[in-house]
């Protein structure tokens, strides 16, 4: 074992970083949350190695990394299909090559390795902001070369370890959104055709939000609006009358109108599908969402017991 | 008050947005110190608070927050910054002859002016400060340049804001700074907090 327990990079892949469940309160600061887009994998692959679910994990995009054990690791990958075993613990043995190689159709996936990775709190959080280029490690998407240590194993890996999250279907992804806090500032045809439009995801999207292709919803004044705060999940509509869905990066304030706000379940799917593919907001009300929201937390709480 | 996630809630303050912001920051700071379980985080802009809660959080105890106007009966006294900056902003002459003055003269009256951090967004550290007379608010430039630099002064709309680092960016650029706005190695990572009170000098 040499250079202390954790893996070397040996090729990085697309976009691979580190992510935990965000950096939580320092909104006012102007600080973004970032974390895992796909939050319900973070939590999943973290149980599977035995870490507390909000332990800091990779981020795996399009491509996945080739990574070189040092010490005996447990990796968990969830979310997509990427490695030999996805949703399934791997012990990987001291000087193993693991090639975490996406499937066809995979997007995007947590890898949890047991213990966590050893990044430095920053702000209360392990994960990493690009555009502020903080947090994670180095502030920065891993790059060939990198050793990131892994924090000692607290737990084994449950008994049961296997799991399995729901994937995007072919054809139209439906998400389920209520209105947004704007949506009076639209009109009928405008608010008509946002639910019914199947909205094609750009490859301009990113880690801050998920642009999406379709008609313009025409639009009333954004040039002098005052900034709100945004959460995770808004739907804003920009200048042109394009949508864009809020993602873990997004900035603390924005002052384009929201429309809607996509269920906090479904936005771990919307992680799981790639551009090309197309979206339908599928409306519910707020207290629906909330529902589908504790729901989602049940399912945590039944299966975390032993 | 409005949904804004699951478990957030946006509250809104009416009247002038200096005002409207002033409400904001109260009730942000209000907000904070009453103790409310599931509390996530508290963000006041412009003329809102976003509250974001946990389950636990009852959204029945937010909505006295945003009925009554608080003043700051509660509040420490404002913390006061001087800036040091250097009046060498690529738009400093446009920035001066759309306010119909020489840049000498803009910068004389700039100097005397106090501002009140109303916000902060955009990006780590980025404040957004009010006290602009209305005669010096100028839109933002029609073209974002791709990297401001880091320090710039800069002005749009009714704000003044200081670019915490080198990102793109569409305001005015008046001059630099080389205090740090954000610095995670400082034991107080932000040198401004709503509330607090700037003035720049030469």
């Amino acid at each position: 074992m040499i250079g202390g327990r954790g893996f070397l990079v040996l090729e990085p892949g697309l976009l691979t970083t580190v992510q935990d469940l965000g950096r939580h309160g320092w909104g006012s600061f102007g600080v973004p949350v970032a974390g895992a887009l796909d939050e319900e994998a973070l939590r999943l692959a973290n149980r599977l190695v035995g870490n507390a679910e909000s332990a800091a994990a990779l981020e795996l995009t399009f491509t996945g990394p080739v990574l070189r054990a040092s010490g005996d690791l447990d990796l968990a990958v969830a979310g997509g299909a990427f490695g030999p075993a996805p949703g399934k613990v791997v012990r990987v043995a001291d000087g193993e090559i693991v090639a975490l190689a996406a499937a066809p159709g995979a997007t995007r996936a947590i890898a949890a390795f047991g213990g966590g990775i050893d990044v430095p709190l920053v702000l209360g959080s392990r994960s990493t902001c690009l555009s502020a280029r903080f947090g994670g490690f180095q502030g920065r998407r891993l790059l060939r070369g990198d050793f990131l240590a892994v924090f000692p194993a607290s737990a084994p890996p449950p008994a049961e370890a296997e799991a399995s999250l729901s994937q995007p279907g072919d054809g139209v992804v439906v998400l389920r959104a209520f209105p947004g806090s704007d949506e009076n500032e639209f009109d009928a045809i405008a608010r008509a055709a946002f639910w019914r439009t199947p909205w094609k995801i750009l490859t301009e999207s990113n880690r801050i939000g998920l642009r999406l292709a379709g008609p313009s919803l025409g639009l009333v004044e954004t040039a002098e609006r005052a900034s709100e705060g945004t959460t995770r999940g808004t739907v804003q509509v920009t200048a042109d009358g394009h949508p864009i869905v809020l993602l873990a990066e997004r900035p603390t304030t924005g002052g384009y109108p929201k429309i809607a706000v996509v269920a906090a379940g479904d936005l771990d799917l919307l992680a799981r599908i790639s551009p090309g593919r197309n979206v339908r907001f599928e409306r519910i009300s707020v207290t629906e969402a909330r529902k589908l929201a504790d729901a989602r937390e049940a399912r945590f709480r039944v299966s975390r017991r032993p | 008050m409005k949904e804004a996630g699951e478990y957030a809630w946006l509250l809104a303050f009416a009247g002038e947005e200096m005002e409207a912001n002033e409400a904001a920051r109260n009730a942000a700071a209000a907000i904070r110190t009453a103790g409310l379980r599931g509390l996530v985080d508290v963000v006041p802009a412009a003329r809102t608070v976003l509250v974001l809660g946990s389950p636990e959080l009852d959204p029945s105890r937010l909505e006295a927050f945003e009925a009554v106007p608080r003043r700051d009966v509660l509040a420490p006294p404002p913390r006061r910054h001087e800036i040091r900056m250097t009046p060498d902003g690529a738009d400093l002459d446009e920035i001066a002859s759309r306010s119909g003055l020489s840049p000498d003269a803009f910068l004389e009256s700039f100097v005397q002016l106090e501002f009140t951090v109303g916000f902060l967004g955009f990006s780590p550290g980025f404040a957004y400060l009010y006290g602009l007379p209305k005669g010096f608010h100028l839109p933002r430039r029609g073209t974002p340049r791709s990297a401001v630099p880091a320090g710039s002064v800069a002005l749009a709309g009714p704000y003044v804001g200081i670019y915490p680092a080198s990102t793109p960016g569409g305001w005015n650029l008046l001059g630099r700074t080389s205090r740090r706005l954000f610095d995670l190695r400082a034991d107080a990572p932000f040198l401004f907090a709503p509330g607090d009170r700037v003035r720049f000098s030469p």
